[in-house]
């Protein structure tokens, strides 16, 4: 029972990251109807540049470059997509182009070798279980940040654009709510949360160039797994993946440590409705 | 609306043009057959991701998947039972279309994104059964030694064999776009519910869609191995898919020969790239440049709208269905 326990705090510590990375790749869903592929590769992007820079002006060129690129992106995208439009796979595919450009970019400029940071010596000891005070500073961040948002998105006046011109993009420019500015905004937050994500990615469990689109996988794996229409869920599907990776890797042989946790993502995907198309029975 | 048998042999009596006329020429050059025969595969796996995205909606990252799947099944089947390459033929067929169906049958319901998210989990989870397959895949270090086809060992054959696969898919992508199939399928695409509404049983017609062409990227697999005479865990990745799946949005994906060009470019380019890391770089850009410029991709946009006022232009630049 202890061991499980220990498991469960672990994951749910590992799914905090996966959870900021979750709730951008939902926001950007709901406000512009299309996803940003490139969110994993911005945390990569900072990583890097944290890395190699370090200290308080690494993490404002992380964070920031994490941005810049999140805004070539909402460039790109708005180019692509239009307030109203249908098919919003297009955009996606562009943000797979800047995706597979900022991955070879960091290969060719940073190498190959693993990026990690471990600013701790000494662990915390909560009821047995060793913590690095790493884990703690990731909780209160992504609390911290997420209380944020919810404010920000639940009681401001941007808020309250952002979520008009999700609900009808082309009602909300009629009412004069400068919505592709808000589609903008909306990247940038993307970039900004993914940029944070790899900050703390990089004293966590590090990354490498190849690390990218793993991470993009888990974010939309934690922001799918309760629909993506919900932000805050897709934090609870962070921590739900991150548990599942865990109790994995401690119960199962490793040969099937990986694979679990993706099968699981499919059998939720498959069998909940929150993903599936209005037209035959789902709510989307 | 119904097409005539020219009009429906069009692409492929292109492409079949194009290479009469360029096998004289590169007859002669190891080089240039080589970089043919890896087209040739490259545009069939292309074809499959153009199919389920540009007729099915599907964006589907599981292409290299289904093909390594093909190419596992043939280099199982003449490597370690000693069989006919042919059986390895009905083999790569086979298995792939089973093996999709099944799971697509189980996410065609989703929409777009969280579907090709399915993919890649598919994908992901395919991978890792290959590479903890022991001896059966070979492992982490693959199966090699796989023979080469009877009859179609030099590469001016393999050449050969390549595009006459091509050319029949592509008869075969034509017929089938323009059966009652395909404009069910694409009804299915655009609007579920009309398609339900006239008795297409959705998830049923997408699945089977989706696992024809996972069949055609087996056929792709299958002469991968033959060629490569080799296949292991890291020969058709995820990202492979990903690459294969720009070709066919490079090329203009609803197109029928949007993907086989867009194949073509992109492995071509990849010969004068300076080194392997800086590839995703151009690769990135060139997509990313194609969007903004036709976002339906070469063959998918009209250019002659181009030469004219931009408004009218604009109000002509529709997406163009197959052609």
């Amino acid at each position: 029972m202890y061991e499980f326990v220990e498991y469960v705090v672990r994951g749910a510590l590992l799914g905090v990251t996966y959870g900021l990375l979750a709730f951008p790749v939902s926001l950007v869903f709901i406000t512009t109807g299309s996803v940003d592929v490139a969110l994993g590769a911005y945390a990569v992007l900072a990583v890097a540049i944290m890395y190699t820079v370090g200290g308080p002006l690494g993490l404002f060129l992380a964070i920031g470059a994490a941005v810049v690129a999140a805004g070539i992106v909402g460039i790109v995208s708005m180019r692509l997509n239009r307030p109203g439009a249908v098919d919003h796979i297009i955009p996606v595919l562009g943000t797979f182009g800047l995706a597979t450009f900022l991955e070879s970019a960091i290969l060719t400029y940073f190498g190959t070798a693993p990026m990690i940071r471990q600013p701790f010596e000494t662990f915390w000891s909560v009821f047995g279980i060793r913590i690095s005070p790493q884990f703690g500073i990731n909780v209160a961040v992504c609390l911290a940040i997420l209380a944020a948002l919810y404010l920000i998105i639940n009681r401001t006046p941007f808020g309250r654009s952002m979520r008009a011109s999700a609900v009808n993009p082309v009602g909300a420019a009629l009412t004069g709510i400068p919505v592709r500015q808000i589609w903008f905004a909306t990247y940038l937050l993307g970039g900004l949360m993914a940029g944070i994500a790899g900050v703390l990615i990089l004293f966590t469990t590090g990354a490498d160039y190849s690390t990218a689109f793993t991470l993009t996988i888990w974010g939309f794996g934690s922001a799918i797994i309760f629909g993506l229409r919900s932000p805050l869920r897709g934090f609870l599907g962070g921590l739900i993946i991150g548990i599942a990776q865990a109790l994995c890797s401690g119960y199962l042989p490793s040969s099937l440590s990986t694979t679990v946790p993706l099968i699981f993502i499919f059998v939720v995907l498959a069998l909940g409705k929150n993903n599936q198309i209005a037209a035959t029975g789902g709510r989307v | 609306m119904q097409h005539g048998l020219f009009e429906r042999l069009r692409p492929a009596l292109i492409v079949a043009a194009i290479i009469a006329a360029l096998s004289p020429v590169i007859a002669g050059s190891p080089f240039w057959l080589d970089n043919s025969v890896i087209v040739a595969i490259f545009a069939l796996m292309s074809l499959s991701a153009g199919m389920a995205y540009g007729q099915a909606g599907i964006l589907t990252m599981a292409t290299a998947a289904f093909a390594s799947v093909g190419a596992f099944a043939t280099a199982i089947i003449t490597v370690h039972y000693e069989l006919s390459p042919w059986l390895g033929l009905v083999a790569a067929i086979l298995l792939p279309a089973i093996l999709a169906y099944p799971t697509a049958r189980a996410i065609v319901r989703l929409s777009p994104m969280p579907l090709s998210i399915g993919t890649i989990l598919l994908s992901l989870v395919l991978e890792h059964f290959v590479r903890e397959g022991g001896s059966f895949t070979g492992g982490y270090i693959g199966l090699s030694g796989i023979p080469s086809l009877p009859g179609f060992d030099t590469q001016f054959s393999m050449h050969l064999l390549g595009w006459a696969l091509v050319v029949l898919a592509l008869v075969f992508y034509v017929n089938l776009t323009n059966s009652a199939i395909g404009r069910a399928v694409r009804t299915a695409k655009h609007d579920p519910l009309r398609a339900t509404a006239d008795g297409v049983n959705v998830a049923n017609l997408l699945a089977s869609y989706f696992s024809v062409t996972a069949a055609v990227a087996g056929v792709a697999g299958w002469l991968y191995a033959h060629y490569m005479s080799y296949v292991g865990p890291d020969s058709l990745t995820m990202h492979v898919s990903l690459r294969i799946m720009l070709m066919a949005v490079i090329g203009g994906a609803a197109t029928y020969l949007g993907p086989v060009l867009g194949a073509a470019f992109l492995t071509l380019l990849t010969l004068y790239l300076p080194a392997a890391e800086t590839q995703g770089m151009i690769f990135g850009a060139v997509l990313i440049f194609v969007l903004l410029v036709t976002p339906n991709g070469i063959l998918g946009t009209n250019w002659l709208t181009f030469l004219k006022p931009r408004r009218a232009a604009r109000r002509e630049r529709q997406p163009r269905s197959a052609t």
